[in-house]
């Protein structure tokens, strides 16, 4: 049997959204799919590999595990509005300039796994990076060239991250 | 075509109203259940009952210390913010600071990990040895009984049909113990399913002899263990070689690991006797823990991101 439709409100990279559909359908479907999120990627469907992530209400999380009822009234933001703002913007430079992207596919979560990271702790140690990204799974650089880009990032944002 | 209902309460008051007329499957975190109810890509997931997402209820977030110095933690706290929270206990904190990874922390709900009742949960370790109760609740009242009682057995609850989880409360902390322990044997430090986690706990009389000794295991067998029977066996005796040898021969006994059931019980016994074998030497400190096959002892601090 399916579930009825219901009409879902929420915020989406800072814009009020409306979608009637079906509350049970995961987020990750209906960013995609409804609202053309095609950052927030599918990797694993079960929240190992946070290749999904996004923010919601602030907290990292992985779409792929939350129905979008549960995005009723919630503030959610992915990579397209991350990538926008001026925190988003120097670590998705940092990884540019420190070579820390080679197909791409991880890096929306990784992104977000930084920008959370940071966002908490301005000045992390190389550990508290590698933990911090620790639910992010790249099958292509070997991490290293991501753990220095994201260190850049904490250098070139200062006093930003701290805001 | 007949369609299913979703109910999505605002409120807890019109949660437990839905519960006490409708049959459905609570979601939190969804962390569980979304997993084990998907279909293929792009699909949503299909239940064969209504869902009610409780995911966002603000009445099940709190925590806060009691009259009775007891820790109250809201059915929906998260791992992450159990893992924050120095009003929590320090094992639980510790668990809860293991969890899966950074996201999933965000997601995963202290009443999902024990509703779910899998042996591999990590919270109901530290929660069976603090002797926490849960507050199940309905419209008609509510009720406490142990975390232990609740869960029946494997994948089993003793929750009725109009009741929902709406607290977790923890009586002891670190406080009451001198010497502390919470270690996770794991294939990898992130999203790794317990091989074992141990916890244990214990407080000496100011004459040397033990006051109290807990410890408890999950990822052991069909439920998570703990034994009062074995923690008696030091009780209120000196510790010796021996008598730490009947405490790991008991709780060998007790525990019943199917997969790689020699690895499980060995890991076990290692880590009850050098737990013990330190806190005998009474050292500076209050965490006992094993750290690259050494073992440390320091001052409790979980890490949070
Ligand atoms: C990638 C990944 C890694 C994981 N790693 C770990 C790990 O390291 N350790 C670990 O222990 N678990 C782990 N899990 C399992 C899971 O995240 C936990 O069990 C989590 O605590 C479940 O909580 P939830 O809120 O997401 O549960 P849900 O999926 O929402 O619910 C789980 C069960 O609890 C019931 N329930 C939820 N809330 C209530 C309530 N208030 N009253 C009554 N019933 C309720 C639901 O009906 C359901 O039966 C992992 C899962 C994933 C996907
Ligand atoms: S697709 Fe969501 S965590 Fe992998
Ligand atoms: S760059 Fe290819 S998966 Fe990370």
């Amino acid at each position: 049997m399916e579930c009825k439709e219901y009409k879902i409100e929420f915020t989406l990279n800072g814009k009020p959204v409306s979608i009637a559909t079906n509350p049970l359908r995961r987020l990750i479907d209906v960013l995609r799919d409804d609202f053309g999120c095609l950052g927030v990627k599918e990797g694993c469907s079960e929240g190992e590999c946070g290749a999904c992530s996004i923010l919601m209400n602030g907290r990292v999380v992985t779409p792929c595990l939350i129905p979008v009822g549960a995005a009723n009234g919630q503030d959610i933001m992915t990579i397209e509005g991350i990538k926008e703002t001026e925190k988003g913007s120097i670590i998705v430079q940092a990884f540019a300039d420190g070579g820390a992207v080679q197909c791409g596919f991880c890096i929306p979560g990784m992104v977000i796994a930084a920008y959370y990271l940071l966002s908490r702790n301005p000045n992390p140690t190389e550990d508290e990076i590698r933990l911090g990204i620790s639910g992010n799974i790249c099958r292509c650089t070997g991490y290293d060239l991501i753990v220095e880009s994201i260190k850049l990032a904490a250098k070139r944002g200062g006093e930003i991250w701290k805001r | 075509m007949e369609e299913m209902m979703c109910y999505i309460p605002k409120t807890l008051e019109e949660a437990l109203e839905i519960k006490s007329r409708h049959d459905v499957i609570v979601l939190a975190g969804g962390s569980d259940l979304m997993v084990s109810n998907k279909r293929t890509l792009g699909l949503a997931p299909k239940f064969d009952k209504p869902v009610m997402i409780v995911r966002n209820l603000p009445e099940l977030r709190g925590i806060y210390i009691n009259e009775e110095g007891e820790c109250c933690i809201g059915a929906g706290c998260t791992s992450a913010q159990i893992a924050e929270s120095t009003l929590c206990p320090w094992h639980l904190r510790q668990a809860a600071s293991r969890m899966g990874a950074v996201a999933l922390r965000n997601s995963a709900t202290i009443a999902g990990n024990i509703a779910n009742a899998s042996p591999k949960g990590d919270t109901p370790g530290p929660l069976y040895m603090l002797d926490a109760r849960v507050k199940l609740s309905s419209v008609s009242g509510s009720r406490e009984i142990l975390v232990s009682d609740f869960i029946v057995k494997f994948r089993t609850i003793d929750l009725r049909p109009d009741e929902m989880i709406t607290e977790v409360i923890v009586p002891l902390s670190e406080d009451d113990f001198d010497y502390v322990f919470w270690h996770k044997v794991g294939t990898r430090k992130a999203n790794a399913i317990s091989k074992i986690t141990l916890s244990q706990a214990i407080k000496f009389n100011a004459d040397g002899t033990v006051k109290d000794y807990r410890v408890a295991a999950t990822a052991t067998g069909a439920k998570t263990n703990r034994s009062r029977d074995v923690e008696s066996i030091i009780i209120g005796k000196r510790l010796s070689p021996e008598l730490i040898e009947d405490v790991i021969k008991g709780f060998d006994d007790v525990i019943s690991p199917r997969a790689m059931p020699e690895f499980r019980r060995e890991a076990t016994r290692r880590m009850i006797r050098r737990f013990l074998n330190v806190a005998d030497t009474h050292p500076e400190g209050k965490v006992i823990d094993t750290y690259d096959g050494y073992y440390v002892v320091g001052q409790p601090e979980p890490r949070v991101l």
